[in-house]
């Protein structure tokens, strides 16, 4: 356990881009802790501590993508709302689509935020340290 | 039709008899190709030309003319009928469509003429039956070939950009990972390898660049907004703002004569002028380059041209250089090969036609049509 960590949930079912991701919080300022869900469902279960995932900590940052097997993101940003233990958690929509329906669909289910995942690697690594760079040192994050 | 109503007309005072007239009537009817045939006021039918006795049967005088048409036109016929024989030398309606029985019991598609005229205090009806079968065929035909293209049209554009939506993906992850190998390992590997990661991750942004054009050409057909009124000179002040690094790096003038207010999707508008303007600065020959956009109207439409100074095209490209992915250069002007299909099918989608006027090294004229259009049509329900 890290104490004082910052602990993210990573919801993504392509092993490349959870890589990515790791690569680009790697040198992080903020000392974070990244678990990855590999579909919504197991996203779910470890947002309730369910079964195996009992010991999960409990996210300060969410990051969800859309196109996920079983329970898809969308479904999964729609119960995490709902639910009033889990809503206050901050979650920002990390997808390669950039499709308008999909950033007002995300936004009515009251996401955070929506960033459309840059193609060029770069860009990619940046994308995501801004992101961390914001919701984990600019932000005030909610109380747990 | 009329001429031969006119034909037909009712025998006049001066005709004395019924037999008269009718030995008149046959005269005119015996070489009509028209089936023509005659009933009275009880619906008996008391003459057929041989024109109908060939369509609808040779033993039919006597019979009931209603039983000429399939019987669920028939209450409708014997409506008409009924009209036609209390008011002569009426053309209500123009021809009924209705389908029509064959001496063997079958039915064919037909437009009926029905005339009223009146003698010696008698009602009668004359009917002209055309067989409209292969007519209505076509029509058919034509509507159905039309509703497929449509539909085939509308599938392959979604088609295309599910399949570079859904290519990107992988696409994304081969460059991601050349490009962390590239970074992290350069200099550690030896040259050998620099240079193969060099290419792989060159390959990938030029299918990247590919697959992102084809999402741009694609979404011309399924994600348009509906046409509506916009002034063109703001937005091709719009286009030279977007494109001022480029106007400013070549020295590029850029001037225009007097623009109207046209009916047309303002986005794409846009998008074609600027790939008109940028084309015209990429293109350049030696000197700065000159563009001039001007507008001209034509019959019921606008014409459009952006002229320039530069390298010109062979007129033998006239055509090739607006085929997706077409190029006539190298190295020397990147770029895809997109820019100009984009255009063409942006005017298509507004009705109009594009086309380049130019010879080698003087330059060359792109115009394009855009008819009037009625406001908020032309919208994608896809």
């Amino acid at each position: 356990m890290l104490a004082g960590a910052i602990e993210v949930l990573l919801v993504e079912d392509n092993p490349g881009d959870v890589r990515l991701t790791r690569e680009a919080l790697r040198d992080s300022k903020v000392r974070n802790r990244i678990t990855v869900a590999h579909d919504g469902e197991e996203a779910l279960q470890m947002l309730r501590r369910e079964g195996a995932h009992a010991n999960v900590p409990r996210p300060d940052l969410i990051l969800l993508d859309l196109n996920l097997p079983r329970v898809n993101g969308r479904e999964l940003l729609a119960e995490i709302k709902k639910d009033a233990s889990l809503r206050r958690i901050p979650v920002v929509v990390l997808t390669s689509s950039r499709a308008e329906e999909d950033i007002a669909r995300s936004y009515e289910l009251h996401a955070n935020a929506f960033v459309t995942k840059p193609v060029d690697l770069d860009q990619f690594l940046k994308a995501v340290r801004s992101i961390e760079d914001f919701w984990l040192t600019v932000v005030k994050l909610p109380p747990k | 039709m009329s001429r031969s109503r006119e034909r037909l007309q009712p025998p006049t005072a001066d005709t004395p008899s019924l037999a008269t007239s009718l030995e008149h009537f046959r005269a005119v009817t015996e070489s009509s190709r028209y089936a023509v045939a005659t009933a009275d006021s009880k619906g008996r039918l008391l003459y057929l030309n041989p024109a109908a006795e060939r369509l609808l049967g040779a033993d039919r005088a006597g019979t009931d003319v209603s039983l000429l048409v399939a019987e669920r036109h028939r209450a409708d016929f014997q409506d008409a009928l009924t009209y036609h024989l209390a008011n002569a030398s009426d053309e209500r309606g123009g021809p009924l469509e209705m389908s029509v029985r064959r001496p063997d019991g079958t039915d064919f598609p037909a437009e009926l003429s029905l005339a009223g005229w009146q003698h010696a205090g008698d009602a009668y009806v004359t009917l002209i039956v055309r067989d409209v079968a292969e007519r209505t065929r076509i029509r058919r035909d034509l509507e159905r070939i039309a509703a497929e293209l449509r539909r085939s049209n509308a599938e392959l554009e979604r088609f295309a950009y599910i399949a570079s939506h859904d290519l990107q993906e992988p696409l994304r992850m081969v460059s991601s990972y050349c490009r962390l190998l590239q970074v992290r390992y350069k200099g550690k590997l030896d040259e050998d390898a620099d240079e193969f990661l060099h290419y792989a991750v060159d390959g990938a942004t030029r299918m990247q660049q590919l697959i992102s054009d084809l999402l741009v050409y694609s979404r011309v057909g399924t994600h348009g907004q509906p046409f509506q009124s916009v002034a063109v000179k703001p937005v091709l002040d719009r286009v030279l703002a977007n494109v001022q690094t480029a106007r400013e790096e070549s020295g590029a003038q850029v001037t225009h004569g007097d623009l109207p207010t046209v009916v047309a999707d303002p986005s794409q508008l846009g998008q074609l002028l600027q790939n008109l303007v940028s084309n015209a600065i990429k293109f350049r020959a030696k000197e700065p380059p000159r563009i001039h956009v001007s507008a001209e109207r034509t019959d019921g439409a606008w014409t459009f041209s952006v002229r320039d100074n530069g390298i010109g095209i062979d007129p033998k490209f006239n055509e090739r250089i607006f085929d997706v992915f077409q190029r006539l250069h190298g190295a020397k002007f990147p770029g895809t090969g997109i820019g100009l299909s984009i255009c063409k099918r942006i005017v298509e989608r507004h009705g109009g036609r594009m086309w380049v006027d130019s010879q080698p090294g003087q330059g060359a004229t792109f115009r394009f049509t855009l008819p009037d259009l009625q406001p908020g049509t032309g919208g994608n329900d896809a």
